[in-house]
């Protein structure tokens, strides 16, 4: 068999070798390839501005960068069930991080009460007006009419859990449920109420601070509704060598200092 | 009768054609292919607008540059029968049939669809879907369906073309039939020169967008100056002719035309049938004196009118018949052995049995070919 | 058999499909018609626009309709005011939603099925004496029918499935706009979901498949209603 040297052989070769150098690339590029050496925090949604800003601080401190992943702590639990590369977990509530340490998600070690926060319900700032938030006295569906509550799934998402026990402790949960918007994050339900599709919304204080389109017209009992905490730990297959230090650097003082500005409150310290 | 001159420019190809269509008979547009025949009749019907000109039809104007008239389409009362039939494939037969003739207003039907189909042989078709119909058989419709549709003129663009040979023997006789009982102008576009020696009433000659020649059948057969643009090899007078009596003794039937007689095999056809007869220049010998004891039958007397140009081995003369013509095709070499030349009295000895060309003539009578 | 809550998501998925489904048909033809036959300048500008649902993000999508079709945007406030409607946390938006996203779909099997028409077929109707409208209603429209139909069905089964324009647009609420696809997600993010989550899967997949065959069970019949073998 002759061994051709001609031209359109050439051309396959050039070819077949550019598609392997075009797929080497990709490979190497490819986010995999690169997982083992970032930290991944995956957060609660509550915690977005607070935890970039301590990022920031962690980066200019140790010129080391981390990843940040912000969603409603239910999705996030879920996606590191489903084995999401993460190395860090801070969720808005005990549940959901009990979830994860009963499937052996977690390094139990790890695990520390990080911050709270405060429930309050908010309207659009253009239309707000303060109304009483007691038991017994909560004309919560007058104020709606026909408008909707915006908060997060009561089922799933932490806000919305915390919400649905208020709402319930407070003997208007079963006027309102059909009127709810159950957003999927409690970021989603404060831009609703921000850009004035519902009339009222059930959020963190923390959330309000951050929104110049709303007003918080009402603070919900801290009896009325679970303490509100947001546990972190690391996860069971982190890899990153970074994790600890950042965990470390987000429960230091310097990096309370920031939540505190946001709103967030000293957490409890965990029972039994 | 329509009367059309224009002009078109598309590209490269330049369009100028001017002629005349009368009210009865088939006006054939004949020329090769590119030629400009299409252009012709989509400009007749107005699928396409020339650059400048006029299209009358009847007196009323359809197209007219000058006056900036265009008549849409829709308007126009042409019926177009297209290459490929274009029937409606979702409809039947009969709604096919019937959809022009439901646009028409009542008190303008004339054309009813029970003669129609019967003068096309569709009755059997109608409540079939088209694609289960033949190429014939959707031809047939598609006539048809151009009929009811009460037009002014009928446009054909070689309906033929898409057939093959024993469909268009199935439908050339309904053509002729719309020819003899039509009133109104049938243009006929075809590349193919059997169908317009046979269809034809007027024949207009195009090439190149041009009409190079116009007239009878029988009157550009015998031109000279065409080049055998009318059946090549094949080229030969055509002469309408009338059969006078039949002789079964010998078997044989005499056929007058305008200028002499032909005695030609034996015919079934009726005295008085007109029947249109091509004989080919190269069946016609040429002799200077009646020879004797000969067998061919025909021996025409004439007079040499034209010579053809002397190009190769052979060259075509033309003979005047007193009231006909004839073409004869002989060698240059027996030109000038003969001393042939317009002026010389001639014989054209024409075989009997060379008559295995013939056509029903217009308003004839069908024979197998 | 089914919970309330799987009737309720299927029977929503249904109504909301069939609604996005009807009233965009209409639109998808014209749309389709333009493409098909017009030419213009800014033609190949529409044809993107047309397809941007298909391109885009859905979440994206989602809140374009959030910014224009809210009650405070441009012309949700229009619709608000002047008619009353609210599309937002309804049916009728998560209908609207799901229409913009089977759009193109729809668009391209119509136009697909509109240029396939022979040409010459129309030319044929100018010569018999059809005017425009004439054409399209008795030869364009019926010839299209098998496009418009599978069209219609392709968006159907995408309104069936769609979901970041819808829960980025309405939102997620129960016996609104909480279609099977909102529902398993749901499911999913809630604790020990992961049964209900399957079993929804496994009544949107039946739903899907039905769909399916429905269509090309329709389509087959056009087919040789409208003559083709």
């Amino acid at each position: 068999m002759r061994v051709s040297k001609g031209l359109p052989n050439r051309r396959l070769f050039g070819k077949v070798t550019l598609a392997a150098a075009a797929l080497g690339l990709l490979i190497g590029i490819s986010p995999q390839a690169r997982a083992s050496d970032h930290t991944l925090v995956m957060a609660a949604a509550s915690m977005k501005d607070s935890l970039e800003e301590v990022a920031k601080l962690y980066e200019r401190d140790t010129g080391r960068k981390v990843a940040l992943s912000f969603a409603a702590s239910s999705a996030l639990a879920k996606q590191i069930e489903q084995q999401a590369p993460a190395d860090i977990f801070i969720s808005a509530d005990l549940d959901w991080m009990d979830y994860l340490a009963k499937r052996d998600l977690i390094k139990p070690e790890s695990r520390s009460n990080l911050v709270g926060n405060k429930l309050v319900l908010i309207a659009p700032k253009a239309i707000a007006s303060p109304i009483t938030v007691e038991k017994g006295n909560f004309p919560l569906l007058q104020r709606l009419g026909n408008s909707r509550l915006a908060t997060g799934e009561p089922n799933s998402v932490p806000v919305g859990k915390y919400a649905k026990a208020a709402l319930t402790h407070l003997g208007v949960w079963n006027e309102v449920e059909l009127k709810l918007v159950r957003a999927e994050s409690v970021r989603s339900a404060l831009a609703f109420v921000s850009r004035g599709e519902a009339l009222l919304g059930i959020v963190y204080e923390t959330d309000a601070k951050v929104d110049k389109g709303v007003e918080v017209i009402g603070a919900f009992p801290t009896d009325s509704h679970p303490a509100i905490i947001y546990p972190i730990a690391r996860t069971a297959t982190s890899k990153a060598p970074d994790a600890q230090a950042f965990l470390d650097f987000v429960k230091s003082p310097a990096a309370f200092d920031v939540f505190r500005k946001y709103g967030f409150s000293a957490a409890p310290a965990p029972q039994g | 009768m329509l009367d059309i001159a224009i002009k078109r420019r598309q590209g490269s190809f330049d369009l100028d054609i001017a002629f005349q269509a009368p009210s009865q008979g088939v006006t054939a547009l004949f020329g090769p292919s590119g030629s400009g025949k299409s252009s012709v009749i989509n400009a007749i019907a107005g699928l396409s607008r020339p650059d400048a000109g006029h299209i009358l039809l009847d007196g009323a104007v359809l197209f007219d540059s000058a006056r900036r008239v265009d008549v849409p389409v829709e308007k126009r009362r042409v019926g177009y029968v297209f290459q490929d039939s274009r029937l409606f494939p979702h409809m039947s037969v009969l709604d096919n049939l019937l959809y022009g003739l439901r646009r028409v207003p009542q008190g303008e039907r004339r054309i009813e669809l029970e003669p129609v189909a019967k003068l096309l042989g569709i009755d059997p078709l109608l409540k079939r879907r088209p694609h289960t119909l033949s190429g014939g058989e959707r031809q047939r419709v598609a006539v048809g369906r151009a009929l009811l549709a009460q037009p002014r003129i009928l446009l054909m663009d070689e309906p033929l073309a898409s057939l093959d040979a024993a469909r268009k023997a199935e439908i050339l006789p309904y053509i002729e039939r719309l020819r003899d009982e039509l009133n109104i102008p049938i243009v006929f576009v075809s590349h193919s020169a059997d169908e317009v020696v046979r269809l034809a009433t007027t024949l207009v000659l195009v090439a190149d967008g041009r009409v190079r020649a116009t007239g009878t059948v029988a009157e550009l057969s015998v031109r000279l100056d065409l080049d055998g643009a009318i059946g090549g090899p094949e080229a030969g007078a055509v002469l309408d002719t009338t059969v006078v009596s039949h002789d079964p003794d010998s078997r044989l039937t005499a056929l007058r035309f305008n200028g002499g007689e032909l005695t030609v095999p034996l015919l079934s056809l009726g005295i008085g049938q007109p029947l249109r007869v091509r004989i080919q220049a190269r069946d016609v010998i040429l002799a200077l004196e009646p020879p004797s004891r000969i067998s061919v039958h025909n021996m025409l007397e004439g007079r040499i009118i034209e010579l053809g140009e002397a190009t190769g081995p052979s060259r075509d003369v033309k003979i005047d018949l007193g009231g006909s013509f004839l073409l004869a095709r002989v060698t240059q070499h027996s030109v000038e052995r003969l001393g042939l030349a317009v002026g010389t009295p001639v014989f054209a000895l024409v075989k009997s049995v060379a008559f295995d060309r013939v056509f029903p003539g217009p308003a004839g009578k069908h024979i197998a070919l | 058999m089914l919970t309330p809550l799987e009737i309720e998501a299927v029977s929503l998925s249904l109504w909301v499909a069939s609604w996005s489904t009807l009233t965009v048909l209409p639109l998808a033809i014209v749309a389709a018609l333009i493409l098909a036959r017009a030419e213009f300048w800014g033609k190949s500008l529409f044809d993107g626009i047309i397809h941007l649902p298909l391109v885009l993000p859905p979440v994206v999508i989602g809140y374009l309709l959030l910014i224009t079709l809210g009650t405070r945007g441009v012309i949700g406030s229009w619709l608000l005011e002047t008619f009353g409607i609210r599309l937002i946390f309804t049916s009728a938006g998560a209908s609207v939603a799901a229409g913009v996203m089977s759009f193109p779909l729809m668009v391209r099997a119509i136009r697909l099925a509109i240029e396939a028409i022979d040409g010459g077929l129309e030319a044929a109707a100018r010569t018999l004496g059809a005017g425009p409208i004439d054409r399209f209603l008795t030869i364009t429209l019926p010839l299209t029918l098998p496009g418009i139909l599978s069209g219609a069905v392709m968006a159907f089964a995408a309104s069936l499935g769609e979901f970041g324009a819808t829960i980025t647009f309405v939102s997620n609420i129960p016996g609104e706009t909480r279609t099977l696809p909102l529902a398993i997600y749901t499911a999913t993010q809630t604790p020990d979901g992961d049964l209900e989550a399957a079993r929804l899967v496994a009544l949107s997949f039946t739903l899907s498949l039905s769909a399916l065959i429905l269509s090309e069970w329709l389509g087959r019949r056009v087919r040789r209603m409208m003559g083709r073998p």
